[in-house]
């Protein structure tokens, strides 16, 4: 019963990044309408970002975290600028093999920089853990998942009761309209992609002090990070972050009682059962989605 | 007039090997035969507006098909073929599923895990596949076990290959179920209600694409005589590199992908053998830049683009060409 | 003697809370042009949605040919003899206009050749001839509204259903689409037009139905449905109540 509970545990608090990572997919596939495959891509370069710091001058993730976070955005930023925006009213089709090229470029820039090894941080408080009633809490990842809610809880708020927070959802609704409104669309658009790109490379942050950084990694967090999105409800927010929990959970079980190589095989049965039997997600789908995902 | 020049080319294509000898040129042709072969088959699927990233999950299911058969069984690869081409077209039926639900980019996304996922089974399925150590088809010689000392019938067989797969492109392209298969792509409902059977007329392009590509399969694989999950399942060379080769010379008509392939294959190659060994990753670190900068500069194609410029300079007469679906044909 | 070519029973169709087709009955005879009229949101277009099979209804039953048809897929639909247009025009990109034609054909010609011969024919039948090998978006409204019509024909149905064809349209170019309707008829096809343009789809139907809020409140000949107090009740407010314009 222990064990279960500690499966259990251990899946929420790895669920808290992967909301992150989805909600940030979510913020940015809501306001700009598209599906980015390099998302993964900019998880990975979260974490190479905070090996990188931490191997230089020692500081741990959880601080540096200061620096990743405005470094993301300002990469999400550059990628929108650059890439996004001139495609903008080209072919869903071409928009798939930009963002598939975005993804290649990113990938390959880092096998060629980095090689094909692993990197891991190792730090003490990696092992550090909280011992509750037998069941083992890891510190790192319950100061992620702390971070996480709370980041949600801004986003959230700032979403909900700011202006820009409102400009966001009302480019997400209806982009003609806000434009009509005197909203700079193309302003919006950079701000969604710098943020979520932000959100991303945070939750690339809190998972490198436990997990190992190489270049392809990027590829199975954009697949994760798409179960979840659609699982939640693509658009939906608050979809994407008990999405994330949820296939925390998922992981942690599977890991456990499955086997930890078919990771990948796993979300992508989960995500096909998705589709066959509730497409819209569990938590119904946001705006735009007929555009470019589900039927 | 053309037809005299069609003949000189496939003469000219045909006595090659007679006096070409370098293994190094045999191999570049051997190549540029497989991709227009590969490139051709995965634009009868993105006729229908469905672009597969995942066209490696069928060339690797049909190639580890066949040779599990010849290795582990002795089994002859001329029965290794259909067996393998079976198992694409299995994995065809699974791909199914997504494309009838999910729209475009969707699609893709789920074609590419399906490859990875494969992929990841290979590795793992040592018992089946010997993991990543892979496996070698023992040497023989003969056309029996499809295994030769030289390249040239290699040569031959990748030839006929290439032009049967074009040739059933052109067949359907041209037949009802293009032109149906163009109309669902460009507006599905509006396709339903003038009587079109979308999903029927997407599984045709589906089945014959994944077959074509998994006769590839089969057939590269006894050529390079080894096999192994990073390579089988590879991405990058089965799945995007058709689509590089498609966006190149124009998607959505027939002899696109031909043009592409002709151009792209050398330049993979190159890339591959100098800047891949300088750098990791190099080659297809370019890959990418291609592929963004193509899609920003001439969204439909290189070739299409050129179109009105060789109109301008005579070099091509105004004809009922083979209309362009490429942008518009999506599936929204 | 004209038989019922198609009918419904207790046609509904709800979408979320609203209602937008309520128990709908009607039929439609042979050879009839039958109009469809009734203010915005009264559930037109998704009648036409629910005949063509885009949705199928919550309640009720579709007959065409007195064969239940209700749960039939669209594109068995059209094989069946049920055409139409769209509101919005929709020519499928990257075909040309003869291309687009000979898509339909296609469905029940296999021979490429002989789908291209017979959907020439269509073409001069709605003086689009000239126009076969242009890309459809180079040509005008008017045009592309014949090509929808062009396209539906080439189905070679029983049912057309004309949704709102003369939308867009000058009067000039409205005048020249009424004999177009009635050559159509004339051929053996049935009509049933959603229009909004009044004058003309009185002078061309024969009988009118009348839909307001999803329900079905009256049908008969064009004046006796101008001259009905509920009619005209259904349309206060409106521009185009029947009959205004004369």
């Amino acid at each position: 019963m222990v064990d279960l509970i500690q499966v259990a545990v251990s899946g929420i608090l790895l669920g808290g990044i992967y909301a992150l990572l989805s909600v940030g997919l979510t913020l940015i596939f809501g306001v700009v309408r598209i599906i980015n495959f390099a998302h993964g891509e900019l998880l990975m370069i979260g974490m190479y970002l905070s090996y990188l710091i931490f191997v230089s001058i020692g500081l741990n993730p959880y601080y540096s975290v200061i620096l990743v976070a405005p470094a993301l955005f300002v990469i999400g930023v550059i990628i929108q600028r650059l890439v996004i925006q001139p495609i903008q009213e080209a072919s869903a089709m071409m928009k798939v093999f930009a963002t598939c090229g975005l993804f290649i470029v990113l990938q390959n820039l880092a096998l060629m920089i980095f090689r094909g090894d692993y990197r891991t941080i190792q730090m003490d408080i990696s092992m550090a853990a909280l011992n509750i009633s037998g069941v083992s809490i890891s510190i790192p990842r319950l100061v992620a998942f702390a971070a996480a809610v709370v980041i949600f809880g801004v986003l959230y708020l700032m979403l909900k009761h700011t202006y820009v927070g409102k400009a966001l959802r009302a480019v997400a609704e209806n982009r003609s309209m806000a434009q009509l409104m005197g909203i700079r669309v193309q302003r919006l658009n950079m701000l969604a992609f710098g943020l979520g790109s932000a959100l991303t490379g945070i939750a690339g942050a809190f998972l490198s002090p436990f997990t190992s950084v190489f270049p392809t990694i990027g590829g199975t967090y954009t697949l994760v990070a798409f179960v979840i999105v659609v699982l939640g409800g693509l658009g939906n927010m608050v979809g994407a972050f008990l999405g994330g929990l949820f296939i925390g959970l998922i992981e942690s079980f599977s890991g456990t009682y499955i086997s930890s190589a078919l990771k990948e095989a796993t979300y992508f049965v989960i995500f096909i059962l998705i589709l066959l039997v509730r497409p819209q997600g569990l938590f119904g789908m946001g705006k735009g989605t007929e555009e470019v995902g589900l039927k | 007039m053309k037809r005299f020049l069609s003949l000189m080319l496939l003469l000219f294509l045909l006595f090659i090997p007679l006096f070409v000898e370098s293994p190094f040129t045999l191999h570049m042709l051997i190549l540029i035969f497989f991709y227009i072969a590969l490139s051709v088959a995965w634009n009868i699927l993105s006729l229908s507006g469905n672009v597969s990233l995942g066209h490696c999950a069928f060339f690797g299911l049909a190639a580890y098909t066949s040779a599990i058969l010849v290795i582990k069984l002795g089994v002859l690869p001329w029965f290794g073929l259909p067996a393998g081409i079976g198992m694409a077209l299995l994995g065809a039926t699974a791909m199914s599923l997504p494309m009838l639900r999910l729209r475009g980019p969707m699609f893709s996304l789920a074609t590419i895990a399906f490859g990875e996922v494969l992929r990841q089974v290979a590795v793992t399925w040592r018992s089946l596949t010997a993991g990543s150590e892979g496996l070698t088809i023992p040497f023989e010689t003969g056309w029996l076990v499809l295994q030769f000392p030289t390249k040239v019938p290699f040569y031959y067989i990748f030839l006929v290959l290439a032009a049967v797969s074009t040739f059933i492109s052109y067949r359907i392209y041209y037949s009802a179920v293009g032109y149906h298969l163009r109309a669902a792509a460009a507006d599905a409902e509006a396709a339903q209600s003038l009587g079109i059977n979308t999903s029927r007329v997407q599984m045709i392009a589906l089945y014959w694409s994944a077959g074509i590509t998994g006769a590839l399969g089969v057939f590269f694989t006894q050529y390079v005589y080894m096999i192994e999950p990073e390579w089988a399942f590879s991405m990058m060379l089965f799945s995007v590199q058709p689509v590089l080769n498609g966006i190149i010379g124009g998607i959505g008509t027939v002899f696109g992908p031909v043009l592409g392939a002709i151009l792209m294959t050398p330049l993979g190659e190159y890339l591959r053998s100098y800047l891949g060994t300088l750098h990791q990753g190099f080659n297809f670190f370019v890959y990418g830049l291609i592929l963004i900068g193509v899609v920003m500069a001439a969204p439909k194609g290189i070739f299409p683009a050129l179109v009105p410029f060789l109109k301008a300079k005579g070099w091509m007469q105004n004809r009922r060409s083979e209309t362009d679906v490429s942008s518009s044909s999506f599936r929204r | 003697m004209t038989t019922t070519l198609f009918h419904t029973e207790g046609l509904t169709k709800n979408f979320g809370g609203l209602t937008a087709v309520d128990k709908l009955n009607f039929q439609i005879r042979e050879k009839e042009i039958v109009g469809l009229i009734g203010p915005n949101g009264a559930g037109k277009t998704t009648v036409f949605n629910l005949i063509s099979g885009m949705f199928y209804p919550d309640e009720g039953r579709i007959f065409m040919e007195e064969k239940e048809i209700t749960r039939i897929k669209p594109h068995a639909r059209s094989l069946m003899g049920i055409g139409r247009t769209f509101q919005i025009v929709r020519p499928f990109d990257g075909m040309s206009v003869l291309e687009n034609v000979m898509v339909p054909v296609l469905s029940r010609n296999r021979d490429t050749r002989r789908a291209e011969r017979l959907a020439t024919d269509v073409l001069q039948d709605t003086g689009l001839l000239h126009l076969a090998h242009a890309d459809p978006k180079s040509i005008t409204v008017a045009q592309r509204k014949r090509l929808e019509i062009a396209r539906a024909l080439a189905t070679a149905p029983r049912l057309l259903l004309l949704d709102e064809v003369l939308a867009g349209l000058n009067p000039v170019e409205v005048e020249e689409a009424l004999p177009l309707i009635r050559q159509i008829r004339d051929k053996g096809i049935t009509v049933f037009m959603i229009e909004h343009v009044m004058a003309a789809l009185m002078s061309v139907s024969e009988r009118v139905l009348v839909m307001d809020e999803g329900k079905l409140v009256a049908s008969g000949t064009p004046k006796e449905v101008t001259e009905n107090p509920r009619v005209i009740e259904a349309y206060l407010g409106e521009e185009e109540a029947p009959g205004a314009e004369g």
